[in-house]
């Protein structure tokens, strides 16, 4: 008995941490949702209102429906993207891949930046005055000569997913790589030896050996595209206009800026539906038995 | 239907010598064994010859054709992995009918390919199942069945039948003799028991160190084994090595006896080969020598002595209704037809 109650008593501090850190400000904010919820008005003003938070965003707001389908695009282009060019790496890479393995190392780096920093720094290269990437693009195709790529809402898309898709494939490379390698070398040799090459052999045989590994990856990059925030507010900050304008940076920006957390706090609710399916859907793989 | 030829093939890795300079010509249709104790290149050499692992130097040909340069996909051989290499995502049916699928044969054709291949090894009642849910014997039926549902150049068989129990294996290899003659396909089959390759083969290649210590038929490696090496690695028992000399054209053991039967040109030194066939057991006093017993072991089908002789252990076979004790006295004779010598330092076999 004394080795059951110690146990509890053990757990309980991170218990207590994870209920003061994620439920109570979940269910707080599940709370505030259904309030007009001023940052500028004492709690006691803040009167239950029902869903009309809700059908204010489903209804009257054109602006969080732009939201919505920028983050959708955005999600989108960056896990097709990154998914595609990481396991591209990953299989030159991978052990008995065509590259050497000390480049590995090498690749963590961009990961270990922090995306607001990504942002900061793509956002100088894309200057139209002293930008790296700028003179670049400009040099081999003269079109992008001295165009505001961060001015146009296309451009400015782009370059947004640009410093997402560099921001991630390393660590998403090096989780494929993984996969790869746990791939046992002689179904490979055996499908080899029965006749089969190049993208057959990539298509029957490996593709679907990764499958599980590559599924995590989606996902993965899925739940962190759906949420973007930080890169998008030091490059963008959502413009031009709200052409780069993700949901997150939505929310900040009713919440934070306009002080309707109410408000805010529902839009952020809609977003936590399609996250706790793919975050179950990551569970599933991730703790998957065989 | 082809011939294999190696010429000088070497495999390095950094100074490690896994295949040495081996040369060996396999005959059209002919079943070649390959012997010999783990970690001695089996593996290796048919690796290469699959296209797997790069030679470091010589030249492998199938047929008429160089195949260095040549893809494991374009040299139309049919390999079984030592460790299964069956693939996980698919059924036992998809696993032996995919060289099929690969090489484009007609769809019609394909099950019952697969049928026939699967019914000659026994696993028609498992072909739903992934190869995650079959036993380790089961699955290299599986791995058998890939390999036989095409007709290549060349087989090539990596201890195919190593994870059977006694009875299976003994029917697979009747099974497996049978095929060989039916298909006519070029075999190169790795073992390293010795009763499948002396069964199965045409001829056997025994080796040790990443060098072939003998080619030859399973008769001539039993009853003519060129060095020291083949002597004591086939038969089982192993054949007994008795270290002395030659003096007066006679052997003498260390230990002093005199050997009448066994006659050569003196020498310091030399190792006496006998088989545990080729000593007779009887009575104390009627054999060559006199000598107690160590142990006595009862098989069923004959008996076996382990005797000391000396400072040496001997094994005889004896009749199978022998009856001794351990310390009982034998008298043991030596078949003088059958008795090899060998040169202890270059481990050569001596011409009496
Ligand atoms: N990739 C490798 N790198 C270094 N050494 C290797 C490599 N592959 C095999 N070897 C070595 O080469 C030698 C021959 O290996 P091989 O697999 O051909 O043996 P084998 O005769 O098939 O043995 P077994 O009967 O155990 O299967 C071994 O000593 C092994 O350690
Ligand atoms: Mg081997």
């Amino acid at each position: 008995m004394r080795d059951n109650t110690l146990k509890y008593l053990l757990v309980l501090p991170a218990v207590l941490l994870v209920f003061a850190t994620a439920i109570w400000p979940l269910v707080e904010s599940l709370r505030l949702s259904f309030t007009v919820g001023r940052l500028n008005r004492p709690p006691s003003l803040q009167q239950y209102i029902g869903f009309e938070n809700y059908t204010w965003a489903f209804l009257e707001e054109p602006a969080f429906w732009n939201s919505v389908w920028v983050t959708l695009a955005y999600t989108a282009v960056t896990v097709s993207l990154t998914t595609v060019l990481a396991l591209g790496l990953a299989l030159l890479l991978a052990p008995g891949g065509r590259l050497r393995s000390g480049v590995q190392t090498l690749l963590i780096l961009p990961f270990a930046m922090s995306p607001a920093l990504i942002g900061v720094s793509f956002r100088f290269m894309f200057n139209p005055e002293f930008g790296l990437f700028d003179a670049f693009f400009g040099f081999f195709m003269p079109v992008f000569a001295g165009v505001s790529w961060l001015a146009d809402p296309v451009l400015a898309f782009a370059v947004c997913v640009m410093a997402d898709i560099w921001g991630w494939i390393p660590f998403l490379t090096l989780v494929l790589i993984g996969g790869l390698s746990s791939i046992p070398r002689e179904t490979i040799e055996a499908a080899q030896v029965d006749g089969a090459g190049g993208w057959r052999l990539f298509r029957d045989v490996t593709l679907p050996q990764l499958a599980p590994v590559l599924a995590v990856v989606v996902i993965l990059k899925s739940i962190f595209s759906l949420k973007t925030f930080d890169q998008v507010f030091m490059l963008t900050n959502g413009g031009p206009g709200t052409a780069t304008q993700t949901l997150s940076h939505y929310i900040y920006f009713n919440g934070l800026k306009y002080g309707q957390i109410g408000y805010a706090a529902s839009v952020a609710w809609l977003m936590v539906i399609p996250m706790i399916f793919l975050t179950y859907a990551y569970a599933k793989f991730v703790f998957r038995k065989d | 239907m082809a011939e294999v030829v190696l010429k000088n093939l070497t495999k390095r890795w950094g100074g490690f010598v896994g295949v040495d300079n081996q040369s060996l010509h396999i005959a059209d249709k002919e079943f070649l064994v390959l012997l010999g104790p783990s970690g001695c290149g089996k593996t290796t050499t048919m690796r290469m010859i699959a296209g797997l692992e790069e030679p470091s130097s010589g030249e492998i040909w199938i047929g008429e054709r160089m195949v260095n340069d040549d893809l494991p996909k374009d040299r139309d051989v049919a390999m079984v992995f030592q460790n299964y290499g069956l693939y996980p995502h698919m059924s036992v049916f998809d696993n032996i009918a995919y060289p099929l699928k690969v090489r484009g044969t007609p769809k019609a054709d394909i099950a019952p390919r697969v049928r026939a291949a699967a019914e000659k090894v026994e696993l028609t009642h498992l072909l739903d199942r992934r190869p995650k849910a079959l036993s380790g014997g089961q699955r290299q039926r599986v791995a058998l069945a890939r390999a036989i549902v095409r007709t290549p150049q060349v087989f090539l068989m990596d201890e195919p039948l190593s994870n059977l129990d006694a009875k299976l294996r003994v029917s697979m290899r009747a099974e497996l003799k049978h095929l060989s003659r039916e298909l006519q396909i070029t075999t190169i089959y790795v073992t390293h028991d010795q009763i499948e390759a002396m069964t199965l083969a045409d001829r056997v290649a025994v080796m040790n160190h990443g060098v072939i210590q003998q080619l030859g038929t399973p008769d001539e490696i039993y009853n003519d084994p060129a060095n020291l090496f083949v002597a004591g690695f086939i038969g089982s028992p192993a054949m007994n090595l008795i270290d002395g000399s030659i003096r007066e054209g006679h052997f003498v053991t260390t230990g002093g006896t005199r050997l009448t039967a066994v006659r050569a040109a003196d020498r310091a030194r030399v190792v006496l080969g006998v088989r545990a066939d080729d000593l007779r057991v009887s009575e104390p006093g009627e054999g060559d020598i006199d000598v107690p017993i160590y142990a006595f072991e009862n098989t069923g089908e004959a008996t076996l002595l382990t005797v000391q002789w000396g400072q040496q252990r001997v094994i005889a076979r004896g009749d199978r209704h022998l009856r001794k004790e351990q310390n009982d006295i034998v008298g043991l004779s030596l078949n003088p037809d059958h008795l090899y010598l060998f040169d202890p330092d270059t481990g050569r076999r001596l011409t009496a």
